[in-house]
């Protein structure tokens, strides 16, 4: 009994640590940009479906994950320099119609390239463990091992350099953080960089354990959305802890409730977040208006 | 609750000014009916299926439309209020006896009543909270439906029967485009009505500043939460409509991808447009045809979505490349066309009237000439504006309190803005609040304003506390205000400003504008916002766009605006700044004249001179604390004030007091000061 909800509560924060990748990407570019990209979950899709193809083509395993990171992050940037800012006056609002447009073509892009069915990447190294009868896998080990290393990466680089702190300020004050030295134009890039960074590590160390599918990107895109919004779109903190616990509950809902209802849990918690704590899960009482 | 921009730029939500004709409206009424009538008898087989759909669909996206258009808000789960009433719909009339007029009329009642549970809170946060929360519901409903026993899981509710008219059974595809097109055409009319109506109006006002229609008596959420309600009940009616003709209801009708194409067809329809709403669900049902026969021709093995590249090419290129969509096309072409006929409204005539208006505006008053006969005008202004003034009620007997402020304090962090003032401002009199920079006055001035809610303290305007609430409760009760960086609502024009101004005189609410009876009560309005500009010498620039005025006349237009509200407590921020001399006597002698007709005035200035010459009351604020108030004598007597300004110690400034002597020597020690003095 106690070892089937331990059980539960791994394989929760191994998916949790993906959702916590994706909200860390949109929260790196919302708070730059004050856009909501819909499309960072197509990114992972993207990256997981291009490793498990150059896999197939005979690339080594790690060579195809590095580049496919590359690529989605080189990807991110073009999207940033095509689409998102050739639009002037780009309100939130937009830019979610914007990114949603960018999502629905990168997924019609993907389903003509590989096809409707689902591929799943081979297992990373390592050999699975075994605590006291919880079995983790060794994959959800690398899932959680990305989240620590990318994820802790990306909050230190935005809360304690220089130059993270100052692409934050650029959201708030342009005028002041190009005084500095930082451009709007470089700070925007730079962040569109980081968040296909963060969704194409995501992509890859999820594939091997869920399929790459070109239509779930959406769906895992916006459950990272929703942690970013228990992180009330700001704090990396927050939305980390956010999604391990969505991620948690989700596995708690499939294993004593129902499979099904499992993916209804992210935006259950959504509105309820929205209706009760609009802040999100932050504890100090922040300058965010909502 | 700042003048933050929630809604979409005002370029892309804009209805067209040529659509807002009524006579055009209505030849374009006409026009759709006839294409409506012929359609089934031309179209082929395949083309009356997509021309079905089309109309189906085009009932969710006319309120789609009228959301992003008007209340600025998107819902990315237009679908699931589609599906909820589809799926309601279909459950009643195969599972209860109850007749299918009123299984319908219920089915969209529950797509209005989900609506309201999900907009009630959410439509008080920022603009994509509500997007985002309606886009989860989306998943919510898609799930719930794929997943119940209740909605039969997959399998989905079927044995729908055909309905019938007056006997006779709709049975084909051209009868059904019959059964359907009179819903259509009501549901633009409905919604055409509503975009001209007073809550029309007031929402495109909002969506210029929504600080400033609040502070004309606007209650933005409310009427965005039934813009909202209203948008599901026409996604509910196509609901209902797609039951009947598909005959069974699966849960694919609540995916997300159905949402999309809502949003495809209004984007590329015309954001804020209802014709384009129209226009695009034929455009997106077409196209959706045509990807899913040519895709597969041109890369062989492709099954499936495949329109969606098309969706999302089209979405994005819609967006960056041509903001108006397919409404705004027609738009550029229709004008483009009155050039080449010659006939288009004449740049070079309107330029030269506004260059005349702009010549009348007494501006750079340099040489005596030109002074004595500015002075003359400005007399001639003054006595026309005198003789026309509109009414000021006065609730309250001149002297007594109008607005009383007690303990009002406004803490940033650990910084104290405000700290404890409390002062009365008295019926016919003029206020003013002035003090050094950074003393706090347009903090206080933003608390009573309804601007900002204080940390702590009241502000009762006539005897009814108003502190911490929207600015819209204080503007229903007479208090308004106009703004030192002007908020202009620049999608109308100079009378549509003033006409916003009488939205708290006005009743109609959004069922009577959608059923186009206000006609009278508008007109009536739009009179009273006439002669108040009349009576302020703007009467000549009534019809310009209110961007084009040059400042001066654009701040004359905010006060003919917050006067048309007839407060009873008028707020003024900073309404000298930017202003030239000759404008400043205008506007100061203007003050004085609706003072003695009984309006009470609070200015918030920086210039102290023009305050002391105005004002019955001074209030004095340094560093967030109120250090002296009485009449401008008292005041500018006052040690503490004179410290203030001269940025002296106390006793110093005592000393200033005590002799002309001892002010000489004062500034002889301190250049700097005199300079400041």
């Amino acid at each position: 009994m106690l070892v089937d909800f331990l059980q539960l509560t791994v394989a929760g924060l191994s998916q949790g640590s993906v959702y916590a990748l994706l909200a860390v990407g949109l929260i790196a570019t919302y708070t730059v940009r004050h856009v909501i990209n819909i499309a960072q979950g197509d990114f992972a899709m993207l990256a997981g479906l291009g490793a498990v193809s150059m896999v197939a083509g005979g690339v080594p395993l790690l060579l195809a994950v590095i580049f496919a990171i590359i690529g989605v992050t080189v990807a991110s940037v073009i999207m940033e320099r095509l689409i998102i800012s050739r639009v002037k006056n780009l309100t939130t609002l937009v830019s979610i119609i914007l990114t949603l447009g960018v999502s629905t073509l990168i997924q019609a892009c993907m389903l003509l390239a590989w096809g409707a069915e689902g591929r799943r990447l081979p297992t990373f190294p390592g050999s699975d463990i075994n605590v006291a009868g919880i079995s983790i896998r060794s994959q959800e080990l690398w899932m959680l091992g990305a989240l620590l290393v990318v994820g802790g990466g990306i909050l230190l680089f935005y809360e304690k350099t220089k130059f993270g702190k100052a692409l934050r300020a650029v959201a708030e004050q342009p005028v002041a953080a190009r005084i500095v030295g930082i451009s709007p134009v470089v700070a925007s890039i730079v962040a569109f960089a980081i968040a296909g960074f963060a969704g194409g590590v995501s992509g890859v160390v999820a594939a091997p354990l869920y399929l790459a599918t070109w239509s779930a990107g959406l769906l895992l895109g916006l459950k990272g959305f929703v942690a970013a919004v228990l992180g009330g779109l700001v704090s990396f903190r927050a939305a980390i802890i956010g999604a391990l616990v969505l991620g948690v509950l989700e596995q708690y809902v499939a294993g004593y409730i129902d499979g099904g209802f499992k993916d209804a849990v992210a935006f259950l918690v959504l509105i309820l977040v929205l209706i009760i704590r609009p802040q999100g899960l932050v504890l100090r009482q922040s300058a965010v208006r909502v | 609750m700042t003048a933050q921009k929630t809604a979409l730029p005002a370029a892309q939500k804009r209805a067209p000014r040529i659509l807002q004709n009524a006579l055009v409206q209505w030849i374009g009424v006409a026009a759709l009916v006839v294409a409506l009538i012929v359609f089934p008898l031309v179209a082929s087989p395949t083309l009356m299926n997509i021309g079905v759909f089309a109309l189906i669909y085009a009932l969710p996206a006319i309120g789609l439309s009228l959301l992003m258009g008007l209340a600025g808000q998107v819902s990315l789960g237009q679908a699931s209020f589609f599906a909820i009433s589809a799926y309601a719909h279909a459950m009643l009339i195969t599972r209860t006896p109850i007749p299918e007029v009123l299984a319908a009329v219920l089915a969209v009642g529950v797509s209005m009543l989900i609506a309201l549970l999900v907009g009630w809170p959410l439509l008080r946060l920022r603009g994509h909270f509500l997007a985002l929360a309606t886009l989860g519901l989306g998943f919510i409903v898609y799930i719930v439906a794929r997943e119940s026993d209740f909605t039969n899981r997959t399998l989905g509710i079927s044995g729908i029967q055909r309905p019938e008219v007056f006997g006779m059974e709709i049975g084909n595809n051209g009868l059904f485009f019959y059964f359907v097109a009179p819903f259509v055409v009501i549901g633009l009319i409905l919604a055409l009505n509503l975009t001209r109506s007073r809550a029309g109006r007031a929402l495109s006002a909002v969506n210029d500043s929504e600080l400033a229609a609040e502070s004309l008596g606007v209650g933005t959420y409310s009427l965005r939460l039934k813009v909202f309600v209203l948008s599901a009940a026409f996604a509910g009616l196509g609901g209902v409509f797609y039951a009947y003709h598909v005959r069974i209801v699966t849960p694919e009708i609540g995916e997300f991808h159905l949402s999309v194409e809502f949003l495809l067809m209004v984007v590329l329809g015309g954001l804020g447009s209802v014709w384009g709403a129209v226009a695009g669900s034929f455009i997106v049902e077409l196209l959706r045809d045509g990807l899913r026969a040519i895709i597969p021709t041109i890369i062989p093995g492709a099954t499936g979505e495949v329109q969606l590249i098309g969706y999302g090419l089209v979405l994005v290129l819609v967006i960056i490349l041509l903001p108006g969509g397919f409404v705004g096309v027609v738009q550029i072409i229709t004008r483009w066309v009155r050039r080449m006929l010659g006939k288009g409204p004449s740049t070079t005539a309107r330029s030269a009237k506004l260059q005349g208006a702009s010549d009348q505006t007494p501006t750079g008053a340099f040489s005596a000439a030109i002074a004595e006969e500015e002075a003359q005008r400005i007399d001639s202004a003054v006595e026309q504006a005198a003789a026309n003034l509109p009414e000021m009620p006065t609730p309250v007997a001149t002297g007594e309190t109008v607005l009383r402020l007690e303990g009002l304090t406004k803490r940033y962090g650990g910084v104290v803005a405000v700290d404890n003032v409390t002062f009365d401002v008295p019926a016919g009199r003029i206020t003013g609040l002035i003090g050094p920079n950074g003393a706090g006055k347009t903090t206080c001035f933003n608390m009573i304003s309804g601007a900002i809610a204080p940390t702590s303290g009241t502000v009762s305007f006539l005897g009814r506390e108003v502190q911490g609430r929207k600015p819209n409760v204080a503007a229903s009760a007479g208090l308004t205000r106009t703004f030192q960086n002007l908020q202009v609502f620049g999608s109308t024009d100079v009378l549509g400003n003033v006409y916003m101004g009488r939205y708290r005189n006005g009743r109609a609410g959004v069922l009577r504008g959608m059923l186009g009876m206000q006609g009278a009560e508008q007109r009536r309005h739009r009179d009273v916002a006439r002669d108040i500009l009349d009576a302020l010498n703007l009467g000549d620039v009534a019809d310009l766009p209110a961007g084009d005025l040059p400042f001066g006349r654009q701040r004359m237009m905010e006060v003919c605006r917050a006067l048309a509200l007839e407060p009873t407590l008028l707020l003024l921020d900073e309404p000298m700044a930017g202003l030239s001399g000759a404008e400043r006597e205008v506007l100061a002698e203007l003050l004085r004249r609706l003072r003695d007709a009984g309006l009470t005035v609070l200015l918030v200035e920086h210039d102290v001179a023009q305050v002391m010459a105005l004002a019955d009351q001074v209030a004095v604020l340094d560093d967030g604390d109120l250090i002296a108030i009485g009449t401008p004598e008292e005041v500018q007597a006052n040690p503490k004030v004179i410290a203030a300004y001269l940025g002296t110690e106390e006793d110093e400034a005592e000393q200033v007091l005590e002799g002309v002597a001892a002010v000489d020597a004062v500034r002889s020690d301190d250049p700097k000061e005199d300079d400041d003095a």
